[in-house]
């Protein structure tokens, strides 16, 4: 039995919310220092076992077999990494922002940072579980939580968007339920691991495989908001909270490519295999819609949801590879995805907070107002570009790499032109990354806009964190690619 | 071989070090940027003995742990990489320096210095990495800085435009523009790079070079050429190449002393460093392969080059920036250079091809960083970008006056300046492929940019005072010669390209020398296409076309021009063919009007059609009908079924229910007899249907 951490990451925010309540009603704002200090526990308990494999494991039901587990290995760090890292700093992020949002209303931020706790716990239960039925909790444990935050603390039509939000991805969720539900069937195990080896060593119908494979896919991709079930995100990560929209895109929606990864692409390799052209196609189409439509938006997060959805494609892109090389970059780009966009809906945060605007076209020359804001959106779009020494190059070219070895080892033409589509759709990034920074932040300063200035530097110092960041994977990926790819190759026997 | 990673790394610290200096003081900061420029060309000299001996080093250390291909960071010091580092280093340290006094009275110096030491680090890192993905590291480097350079008036005040109304661009336009146009060709490179890892397992330059495996296989396949040609793309943006040639006349938005930067020694060159690699690999694996395999790509190569420099050649005639002249006359030089790469292929003589164009880069460097330096003075003292509102500035600006024009000569190939020696090599090698229409083409291009040449010198320094400048002085400003640390760097480039230019036999030769150890391997090897140097002396017939294209650009232009014996704007004027021909050049061929319509209107329209058809009008559409209709079938089975059905059934059980104990009331009649009689009848039913299932009866 190894000592209880893990469980401590995942559960230490969830035991505590109701106390960051109960404390909000004093502390008032100042609730979000509490938070912050739970979640910093949280990541370091999870960095202290990060150098090597981990695993817990407490009995949970045993007579239905259920255990509740943790386990932290290469798969899961990157994941984890992100989630943890950016809860932790977005909650210090939260503390001018919801008092921009909230204003004087003592009473409201212990309710907003318990949520907050909740939601950021589900997250990393998420990612960290080694059960079915374990994850399937955690993973609506996201939702809820997410869905009040929304609710309460949104803009425009919120409570509409928030049941929006709910409706689609709790769809998702029972999708992703009844599949569950039908592999137990199949396998009589709820233990991932278990799973996996059950359906290596025994041969079930193909199109029953086809079937639950489908569903579970589904299931995730709702969450990853692929092209045509992606309806809900633009409003929901539009209209949320500043931080929560930092949450919901580069943290949350992710998690879907995770459970692709980890649990339909380890149990069904070879669904994917079959599928590979299908689903790079559908990735590739994402990708140059999330693209196209960022390129129209004027309001700039919605801009920015938007460059989600073109950056989930890219996720999916890698896991089509179904090689080594090529879902090696998907895990690594839903970290960078998470470090430049996180950094970005902060960006759009801090342009709400000290022009109260949203609208692009209303904004410019801001660049000599608020020098740090714009470093760091610059900064946020070359990583989503991919430009080297951003973390966002080494996910890009894996994932592309991954896509061509896969097409050249298969011979397969439509596979590599899809490739060769896929590379030329992020000329797309570059457009509206660069345009978006031009138009807010280059040229003339309009009159309205004079007497703007840089945002609080406890606004600022989550950001550039993130910033560091994503310069030391981009130059040094060694400590994160090497277990990464070693977990890869022994994990699903790819090439 | 510590020097070649301090050479690339001094400037990338000395850059990240350069917000830390400017909290100090700004005079640290200014002359600490300077002397890490230095210092890099300082390593970089102490390379020099490498290249002399033409030996190459090679190391590298691990850095990303893909299993079964291992990517390292390392660095290859041989003779290419350290001609290239000392061009670019000690070139850019010029640029440095004079940056001192040309930007002083700026603001956003720290991120003038910053950017300035970060661009010429990653031009570093990429000549000299031993490996494609580090090299592409150095290759974004540069497009990133080059960014943030072009666009450092970021502002956009009136002022700092290119071009003239309408087609005018403000700089964070032209940064903007640089990028994504260059981008467009490293998505092409990094294909091909990542096609190459999947079958070779490694991105390292020697070892592409010593495994021929990787290549072999894919010519198997038919994918050696497309592959090649990808690669291609990225040269040809970064090297302003057509058909991505576009971004280069509006990237001297920036200050000029980053134009020189980008033309003369980081940048454009890049092209070039990665295409004569590209060569070096290929002349390695043409004793296994052959030259069939690579015989198109050469071929694109010469032909983009050739054309690309008679391309930017006829629009350097027409145009009216200062700058701009400068601009197309980059892009057709280096179309020189790209030229003589793939004339190396096809004339089967890689160490000839190479050396001519390692020759006209270095002689490139040195002349249009001059021409850039000294054509930033002028602009400083003029306030105006363009020609025609200067004039006169002999007078009051010699040392400037002498330096661009030695400059001018030696871009246009007059003996025996050094630019005569590298034309005229890559002239002979361009002969020697026996092509006779790119020879053709490339000698009309060299009497084309004398002319322009001509053009510029005479229209900026010995035309009448403008009226412009006239009233400058009207208004108290005196045109006077710029200070020495400015004039400086530039007369010190002029004379050496003068120097340099005598013993230019001498130094073609140790060109040669040193560059041929890279390419022993294809010595005395059957070229694919005859060379007819048995006709006449390659030597000879380059000799020939170089003089005779400098009589025929000369003379009309000395005539137009210099001596003015004709007004060249009436002619055109009076002509209908040679104002077409001059709208047509003006327009840049009509090439940058189409990208635009293609690659900005087109996607945007695209983007606003998606929108308001597909997101919208589809996607929240069938939402919001999907939500429409579950109310609605909600209400319908609220009045329907839950009303209609389930409650009749539910009044109607209550209903029959009631009448069934009204009508039994009937039989509850208190007589114990008529129970009695009715007890007994049903007990008699029960029994014959028992005895019925039974089976009794």
């Amino acid at each position: 039995m190894s000592l209880p951490i893990l469980i401590q990451t995942v559960l230490t925010p969830i035991v505590l919310a109701p106390i960051v309540y109960l404390a909000g009603r004093k502390l008032s704002h100042h609730v979000g220092w509490l938070s912050f200090a739970i979640l910093l526990h949280s990541t370091a308990m999870m960095l202290m076992v990060a150098g090597s494999e981990y695993l817990e494991v407490y009995s949970w039901v045993p007579r239905m077999g259920w255990d509740i587990g943790f386990k932290l290995d290469g798969l899961s760090l990157p994941f984890a990494l992100n989630v943890a890292v950016l809860s932790t700093v977005i909650a210090v992020y939260s503390i001018p922002y919801m008092e921009h949002r909230i204003g004087d209303k003592p009473e409201e931020y212990g309710s907003y940072y318990a949520l907050y706790l909740l939601y950021a716990a589900g997250m990393l239960g998420a990612v960290l579980a080694t059960d079915l039925v374990e994850f399937y909790i955690f993973y609506e444990l996201m939702l809820i939580p997410s869905y009040l935050l929304i609710a309460r603390w949104g803009y425009g039509e919120r409570e509409r968007i928030a049941f929006m939000y709910f409706l689609w991805t709790h769809i998702g969720a029972l999708a992703l339920l009844a599949s569950i539900v039908a592999v137990y069937w199949v396998t009589g195990a709820t233990s991932i691991e278990a799973v996996k080896t059950i359906l290596q060593n025994t041969r079930i119908p193909f199109q029953l495989e086809v079937g639950i494979a489908t569903a579970m896919l589904l299931g995730f991709l709702v969450k990853m908001a692929v092209l045509g079930l992606h309806v809900w995100l633009p409003h929901a990560h539009a209209e949320a909270p500043t931080p929560i929209s930092a949450l919901l895109s580069p943290a949350m929606i992710g998690i879907g490519g995770y459970g692709v990864i980890r649990i339909a692409l380890g149990f069904f390799p070879q669904f994917f295999k079959v599928y590979s052209l299908p689903i790079a196609i559908w990735a590739f189409l994402t990708m140059v819609y999330g693209g196209l439509m960022a390129l129209s938006q004027d309001d700039v997060k919605r801009l920015l949801a938007y460059s989600s959805i073109s950056q989930m494609g890219y996720l999916l892109f890698g896991i089509s590879s179904v090689n080594m090389l090529g879902i090696s970059g998907s895990i690594l780009h839903y970290l960078s995805h998470g470090l430049g966009k996180g950094i970005l809906f902060m960006v759009a945060g801090i342009l709400i907070m000290q022009t109260e605007l949203r609208s692009i076209s209303r904004m410019g020359g801001l660049a000599s107002k608020m020098p740090l804001t714009a470093v760091s959106a610059l900064i946020g779009f070359l990583t989503l570009i991919g430009l080297p020494t951003t973390s966002g190059f080494i996910s890009e070219w894996m994932i592309f790499g991954g896509v061509i070895r896969s097409s050249l080892a298969s011979g397969s033409m439509e596979k590599l032109l899809v490739a060769v589509l896929g590379l030329l759709a992020t000329m797309f990034t570059a457009g509206y990354g660069l345009w978006t920074v031009r138009r807010v932040f280059f040229g003339p300063t309009p009159t309205h806009l004079e007497e703007v200035k840089e945002g609080s530097m406890l606004a600022l110092a989550p950001i550039i964190a993130l910033a560091i960041l994503t310069f030391i994977v981009g130059v040094f990926p060694a400590p994160i690619l090497d277990r990464l790819t070693q977990t890869i190759m022994l994990s699903s026997n790819l090439g | 071989m510590i020097e070649a990673w301090l050479c690339w790394l001094t400037p990338i610290s000395g850059a990240l070090l350069t917000p830390i200096l400017a909290k100090i003081d700004h005079k640290v900061r200014d002359y600490g940027a300077v002397a890490f420029s230095l210092i890099a060309a300082i390593f970089a000299s102490r390379l020099l003995p490498v290249a002399i001996e033409g030996i190459t080093i090679w190391e590298r250390y691990s850095w990303m742990p893909i299993p079964g291909a291992p990517i390292f960071v390392g660095v290859l010091v041989d003779p290419l990489s350290v001609i290239m580092a000392n061009v670019v280093s000690w070139i850019s340290f010029l640029i440095m320096l004079y940056s001192l006094e040309y930007m002083h009275s700026e603001s956003g110096l720290t991120r003038y210095w910053f950017l300035m030491n970060l661009f010429i680090g990653n031009m570093l890192l990429l000549v000299l990495s031993d490996n494609l993905l580090q090299m592409f590291f150095g290759w974004e480097g540069v497009g990133l800085c080059s960014y943030g350079l072009i666009g450092f008036w970021y502002r956009d005040e009136k002022k700092y435009w290119v071009g003239t109304y309408p087609d005018e661009y403000p700089p964070s336009h032209a940064g903007m523009k640089a990028f994504i146009t260059t981008r467009m060709g490293d998505v092409g490179m990094l294909i091909a790079m990542l096609a190459i890892y999947s079958y070779s397992g490694t991105f390292s330059i020697p070892e592409l070079q010593s495994n021929p495996v990787w290549a072999s296989t894919l010519l198997e396949s038919g994918l050696l050429t497309p592959i090649l040609l990808l690669m291609l793309l990225g040269p040809i943006g970064k090297s302003a190449q057509f058909p991505l040639h576009e971004w280069l006349p509006e990237a001297m938005a920036g200050p000029t002393s980053v134009s020189a930067l980008i033309h003369a020694a980081t940048m454009v060159k890049a092209g070039v460093y990665l295409i004569a690699r590209m060569a070096i690999i290929a002349a390695s694996l043409i004793p296994v392969i052959g030259f069939e395999g690579f015989h198109t790509f050469f071929l694109a190569v010469a032909w983009i080059g050739g054309f690309t420099a008679f391309l930017a050649a006829t629009q350097a005639v027409v145009a009216r920036e200062l700058k701009k002249v400068l601009a197309y006359s980059t892009i057709s030089q280096i179309g020189y250079m790209m030229l003589a790469l793939g004339a190396a292929g096809l004339a089967a003589d890689i160490a000839e091809g190479l050396t001519a164009s390692i020759f006209h880069l270095v002689s490139h460097a040195v002349f249009k960083a001059s021409l850039f330096l000294a054509s930033g003075a002028v602009l400083h003292v003029c306030e105006t970008k363009y020609m025609d509102e200067m004039g006169g500035l002999k007078r009051y600006m010699p040392v400037t006056f002498i330096s661009m024009l030695i400059a001018a000569l030696s871009l246009s190939g007059v003996p025996p300046l050094l630019g005569f020696w590298s034309k005229e090599a890559v002239l002979k090698v361009c002969f020697k492929t026996g092509d006779l229409a790119l020879f053709l083409l490339s000698a009309v291009t060299a009497a084309i940019t004398f002319f322009y040449s001509l053009r510029m010198i005479s229209i900026t320094f010995l035309y009448p005072k403008s009226k412009h400048l006239e009233e400058l002085e009207v208004e108290g400003l005196h045109l006077h010669e710029v200070s020495p640390i400015m004039w400086i760097p530039y007369s010190l480039l002029a004379v050496s390209t003068l120097i340099l230019g005598v013993l230019g036999w001498f130094v073609e030769e140790a060109f040669h020398e040193s560059l041929s150890h890279l390419v022993t391997a294809t010595h005395h090897l059957e070229a694919v296409v005859e060379p007819h140097g048995a006709v006449i002396d390659p030597s000879i017939a380059s000799m020939l076309a170089s003089i005779s294209a400098l009589i025929v650009g000369g003379l009309p232009g000395y005539w137009l021009y210099v001596a003015r014996r004709a007004d060249p704007r009436l002619i055109v004027e009076g002509s209908p063919i040679l104002k077409a021909i001059w709208g047509f050049l003006w327009n840049r061929w009509y090439i940058n009007k189409l990208y635009y319509l293609l690659f900005v209107n087109l996607p945007i329209a695209l983007a606003r059609i998606t929108n308001r058809w597909i997101e919208v009008g589809f996607f929240n559409g069938i939402q919001y009908g999907l939500s429409w209709l579950t109310l609605r079938l909600a209400t319908f089975t609220n009045r329907l079924v839950e009303v209609s059905f389930f409650n009749g059934i539910q009044y109607g059980v209550a209903e029959l229910t009631a009448r069934l104990c009204r009508a039994s009331r009937l039989l509850q009649t208190g007589s114990l007899n008529i129970n009695m009689y009715q007890v007994s009848i049903i007990l008699a039913l029960i029994l014959v249907i028992l005895l019925i299932f039974m089976g009794v009866w």
